[in-house]
Order: structure tokens, then C-alpha cells, then sequence
């Protein structure tokens, strides 16, 4: 179940961000068209603006060719009316100017035909004209004013200013048509703008939605899963406690087995070995009975009869016997353990050496019998862990690598330790026998032994020892070569009471 | 003991083997007392409360307990003895397999007065047997309450 929980996690973070990546694209794509929106649209603005500052420019330059045409106009009229050559000269100075405007006119309009065709209809009008005021002020000039004020009349009946004027408007209505027109362009594109902008802020805003919304589900779903976890956690804990308590329980139904099943077991013991030695005081009295019949009645002595009570009956009483007080012994050493199984386990701080060095006087006796020599290399790391347990271990280790010498080689017996972060080891060399790789485990059953039977033993002890190397939380193994020694390592948790609550 | 023949001895022991052994080793001690055999419980307890030969009413007694009965635990039995009662200060020598020191302490608490845990070698057990029996020769049994 975990494995399904992790993998729709990291699926779905997966499809988050692919869909985030896509966001984020959207995003920045919908920027950067606005972006180049705003920028084509101020381009498209700036063009407008110039544009239409061309059409006021042509606007004015039209009122000023008409203003000049009027100025030029109303001097003439003046010179006409009164014959004052002030006149003349102001409107010899318009008529001058005049030219040129329209040449400027025809400049700006270069682009429009509509236009450069009023301006042509305008000039003829405007050069025609311009010949009948000359002629007119010629004849002022000459004093002909008559004359002149004849032709006047027939210069205006012949309308030609009117005509200008007409053109002159034409043209200007033109450039305000050209003008409105481009406003209009521009206002559509202002709105073509706005509406890319509108495009580009609705994109963003899904986008942003969308993004959100991801993020949102993802969350809800990482929240979802936590909580999963936490539940996963909490039932696994309940697990690992409530299997706990049921190794708990069948170690303790063992242990109670076993020292029930040693007791009722010695009960009948007891029988066996009393009846046995009831036997044996019978059969005295019956050997005594055959000696004597042997002596004074040897008839009635039949071989069978003198073979049974010689030697069948010692020699049955002597299997039974040796046969009980084994039993015996296993039952002692079944008792042991499963007391030593049910006893409470008080860790406290040990001096490693101390102990040994303990062992070592206690065995004293034997090491000098046997020519051994016991070697603790010093410091030993110090533990938190049972006296007890911890000196039976050791007793019994070194006990044996006292045992179990090659005939021949003196004994050298070293004791080592050493600390790896939460564990420690300890090793109790020997250059002893040694024992055979394929009993390297059987060495540890329960009345099992292995190689040359020549000491005393039921092959009890290193059961014994791993027994209550696994109560400490340890464990215990042999590294060994026959005929080269052995090296037993006791491997124990720094503390058991912190191994305890963990 | 006060009168060889007035104390009798009752034996709950409800391994018949045992109780055989026992009974021909006290005899080897030279014990001549009656011994009375009871392979359970409620019977012993009837007899001892009960009959007219029992030791509440008939007498001195000496009780050599064994605690694996099969109909109630010898340390019930124990405690009834020893509670208050007209037997109350009859010696109880529990003779039993048990060597466990929880179940020692317990007896004594008690009140037995005697705790020997029969030794599955039988030499011992004999010469314990033998020695309870010297014990028994030597002891004073207290008079039953009640008695003239």
C-alpha cells in the first residue's frame, strides 16, 4: 500500500508541474503579446499623431494660402478704392508670399492626388486672377482708376474668388475627411490594442486560475496523502506492538513450559533412580544369597541363575543408573535456562575488565593446571547491560577457551574488545583446537558438542551463552579453523536500556 | 517424639513411588509410628479435620506435605492446616520436586516448618529421608488443643 501511495505522489507532482510548465508558457506568451501589442500600437499611434500633424500642417498651410489670396484681395480692392500706393505694396508683398505657400501646399499634398488636383484648378484660378489684379493695379498706377474700377467689377462678376474660395474649402474639407478618417484608424486601433490587452489579461487570468488551481489540488492531495501516512504510521505502530506483546507472550509460554515440563519430568525421575537403588540393595542380599549357595549347595546354583546375579543384574542397574543421572543433568540444564529466560534483566554500568580480570581469578586454578595463559587486552569499553548475563557469558567463554586446548601448544587465551558507534564487540581468542566450520552452528544447540570428546560437558554452556546474548539484544558468533583456535565475538548494544525503549 | 506409637505421621504425597520410597526409609531410620498415605488433597484434609482417627480429633501428628497434588495445590492445603484451626501447630515437613525460591518463601510465610526438596539423586534423597526420620525421633510434637 505504501508503494501505491508513493507513486501516485510523485505521479501527480509529475502532471503538476508538466501543467505548470504549460501555465507558465501560456503565461509569458500572453506578456510578451501585449508586450509587442503596446509596442506596435504606440508605433501605430506615433504614425497617426505625425499624420495627422500633416493634415493640420496642409490645413494651415491652405488657410494661409487663403489668407494670403484674401490679403492679396482686399489690398487690391483697397488700392483699387483709394489709389494709395501703401496698398500696392502690402499687396505686392501677399502676392509675393503666394507662390510660395502654394508651393508648399502642393509639397505637403504631394501624396494625395485628390488634392493636387484642386491645387492645379486653384493655381490657374489664382494665376488668372493674379493677371487681371495686375493689370487692374497697373491701371491704378497710371492713374487710370476709372478703368481700373471697371475692370474690378467684371473681375468679380467673373468669380474667380469665389472659385478660390470654393477650392480652398474643397481642399480643406479634404484634409478634415483625411483627418477624421485617420482618426477613426486610430481609435480602432487604440480598441484593437485594448482588445489585445483584454486577450492577454483573460489568458493570464486562466492561466493564473489554472496555475492556482494545481497548486491547490496538489496540495489538497499532498495533505490527503500525509494524512494517509500519518494513519499508515499509527496502524503500523499498533502492529509492531501488538506483535510485540504476542512474542512477549510465547516467550513466556515457553519458558513456563519448559520449567513445567523439568518438573513433572523429575518426578518420575526420582522413582527411577530410588527403585534403581533399591535394586541394587537387593541384589546384594540375592549375591549374597548365591555366594553362599555357591559355597555349601553348588547343584543348585544353576549358570544362569549365578551369570544373572554376577553380572546381568550390575551391569542393567549400572546403564540405568548413568542413563537417570544424565537425564538429570538435562533436566538441570533445561531448568537453568528457562530460569535464566524468566529472570529480570536490571542493566546497569559495567567495568568490563574489572569482570574479566574476575573470571580470570576464578579460573585461576585451571589456566595453571592446564598451562594457559589468559591475556586481556586493555582498555575494554565498558557497557550498560546485565551483571549477571554478562558474567556467565564471560565465565563460560573463557572457560571453555581453557578447555578445549590442542594438546601440545600452551594456551593463550586473549580478551579484546572494541566500540562501533551503538555497539560493541567483544572477542575471546584461543589458540585451542579449534573447531570445524560445519559446526560452527551446532555448537550453540542445546546438548550438542562437537569434535574430540575428551572433556567433561553436556553441551549446555554455549547455548547457555547465546540464549542470553539474545536477551541482551546481541548476538554471538565463532570465527575458527581446526586445530588453529577460535575466536568467539560477542556483539551487544551499548546500552540496553536505551536498546530496551527503542 | 513424646510417645513413639501416639504420633502419627500423615503423608500426602500423590506419586505412589515416592511415597514407597519415603515410607522404607523412615522404616530404615528405625520410625515405627504409623504412617498414614493419602494420594490426595481432599481426602487428607478429611481425614485430618474429619476422622475420628484424624489428628484434629485422635492425637498428635506429624505431616510430611507434598506441594504437586493432583486436585489442589499443596500450598492450599498448607494454609489450611495452618490457619486457624486445631491443627495449626502440627509440624508440616513439605517434601517436595520444587526447588523454586518463590514457592520456598511462600511456604514459610506460611507456616510450614520444614521446606526439603527432594533430591532426584538417590543417596541424598534417602539420607534425607533417613535424617528426617532421626529428626522425627528427636522432635517434640506439640498436644493437639483441646486434648486432656
Amino acid at each position: 500500500m505504501f508503494e501505491r501511495l508513493v507513486t501516485r505522489i510523485g505521479g501527480s507532482s509529475r502532471t503538476v508541474s508538466r501543467w505548470l510548465i504549460v501555465c507558465m508558457v501560456i503565461g509569458f506568451a500572453s506578456l510578451v503579446l501585449a508586450g509587442l501589442s503596446a509596442a506596435w500600437l504606440t508605433a501605430r499611434t506615433q504614425d497617426h499623431t505625425s499624420w495627422i500633424n500633416h493634415t493640420y500642417e496642409v490645413e494651415l498651410a491652405i488657410a494661409r494660402a487663403n489668407t494670403l489670396v484674401e490679403q492679396a484681395e482686399t489690398t487690391r480692392r483697397g488700392y483699387v478704392i483709394s489709389g494709395q500706393p501703401n496698398y500696392l505694396e502690402i499687396y505686392r508683398a501677399a502676392a509675393a508670399k503666394l507662390p510660395g505657400a502654394l508651393t508648399r501646399i502642393e509639397h505637403l499634398t504631394g501624396d494625395n492626388p485628390t488634392q493636387q488636383a484642386s491645387l492645379r484648378k486653384m493655381r490657374v484660378l489664382i494665376d488668372a486672377l493674379q493677371g487681371r489684379r495686375d493689370r487692374t493695379n497697373a491701371l491704378v498706377s497710371a492713374g487710370r482708376l476709372d478703368e481700373a474700377r471697371r475692370v474690378f467689377v467684371r473681375d468679380t462678376d467673373a468669380r474667380q474668388m469665389p472659385a478660390i474660395r470654393a477650392l480652398s474649402d474643397a481642399m480643406a474639407r479634404e484634409e478634415e475627411r483625411l483627418l477624421a478618417l485617420r482618426d477613426t484608424e486610430q481609435r480602432s486601433s487604440v480598441q484593437a490594442f485594448y482588445a489585445t490587452l483584454a486577450l492577454a489579461g483573460v489568458l493570464l487570468l486562466i492561466v493564473a486560475i489554472i496555475s492556482v488551481g494545481t497548486i491547490l489540488r496538489y496540495m489538497r492531495d499532498l495533505a490527503a496523502s500525509r494524512d494517509t501516512l500519518r494513519d499508515f504510521a499509527d496502524s503500523l505502530e499498533e502492529l509492531v506492538k501488538e506483535r510485540t506483546a504476542d512474542l512477549s507472550r510465547a516467550n513466556e509460554e515457553i519458558q513456563r513450559f519448559a520449567y513445567i515440563v523439568s518438573h513433572d519430568l523429575r518426578s518420575p525421575l526420582v522413582n527411577v533412580m530410588g527403585f534403581t537403588a533399591e535394586l541394587e540393595a537387593a541384589t546384594i542380599a540375592i549375591t549374597g544369597l548365591i555366594d553362599r549357595a555357591e559355597e555349601t549347595a553348588p547343584d543348585i546354583v544353576s549358570e544362569e541363575a549365578r551369570l544373572a546375579a554376577r553380572e546381568d543384574l550390575p551391569e542393567a542397574i549400572g546403564f540405568i543408573r548413568t542413563s537417570t543421572q544424565k537425564m538429570d543433568r538435562l533436566i538441570n540444564a533445561i531448568l537453568k535456562l528457562s530460569r535464566e529466560g524468566r529472570r529480570v534483566i536490571a542493566p546497569e554500568l559495567l567495568d568490563v575488565e574489572d569482570m574479566v580480570s574476575g573470571v580470570g581469578e576464578s579460573l585461576q586454578h585451571m589456566i595453571n593446571d592446564r598451562n594457559a595463559q589468559l591475556i586481556v587486552e586493555k582498555p575494554l569499553p565498558g557497557i550498560v547491560s546485565d551483571r549477571l548475563a554478562i558474567e556467565q557469558i564471560l565465565s563460560n567463554l573463557i572457560e571453555n577457551a581453557v578447555k578445549y586446548l590442542q594438546p601440545g601448544r600452551p594456551g593463550l587465551i586473549t580478551v579484546r574488545g572494541s566500540r562501533d558507534g551503538a555497539r560493541i564487540s567483544y572477542e575471546i581468542e584461543d589458540n585451542g583446537r579449534g573447531i570445524e566450520p560445519r559446526d560452527h552452528q551446532r555448537v550453540f544447540d542445546l546438548f550438542r558438542r562437537s569434535g574430540n570428546q575428551d572433556q567433561p560437558g553436556e553441551g549446555i554452556g554455549l547455548a547457555h551463552v547465546r540464549a542470553l546474548a539474545y536477551r541482551l539484544g546481541g548476538m554471538i558468533d565463532v570465527r575458527s579453523e581446526l586445530g588453529k583456535g577460535a575466536t568467539f565475538r560477542l556483539s551487544l548494544p551499548t546500552s540496553l536500556a536505551d536498546a530496551a525503549t527503542n | 517424639m513424646n510417645d513413639h506409637r501416639s504420633v502419627s505421621i500423615v503423608m500426602i504425597e500423590d506419586d505412589e513411588g515416592h511415597a514407597r520410597l519415603i515410607e522404607k526409609n523412615i522404616r530404615r531410620a528405625g520410625i515405627l509410628n504409623d504412617i498414614k498415605h493419602f494420594t490426595d488433597g481432599t481426602t487428607a484434609l478429611d481425614f485430618m479435620f474429619n476422622h475420628k482417627d484424624g489428628p484434629a480429633l485422635n492425637g498428635p501428628a506429624l505431616i510430611l506435605l507434598d506441594l504437586n497434588l493432583p486436585d489442589m495445590s499443596g500450598t492450599d492445603i498448607l494454609a489450611k492446616i495452618k490457619g486457624d484451626g486445631p491443627l495449626k501447630r502440627t509440624p508440616v515437613v513439605v517434601l517436595t520436586t520444587t526447588d523454586d525460591k518463590v514457592e520456598i518463601q511462600r511456604c514459610y510465610d506460611l507456616g510450614c516448618n520444614v521446606y526439603i526438596t527432594k533430591p532426584v539423586n538417590y543417596e541424598s534423597f534417602a539420607q534425607a529421608i533417613r535424617q528426617l526420620g532421626l529428626f522425627l525421633s528427636v522432635i517434640q510434637v506439640p498436644e493437639i488443643e483441646g486434648e486432656g
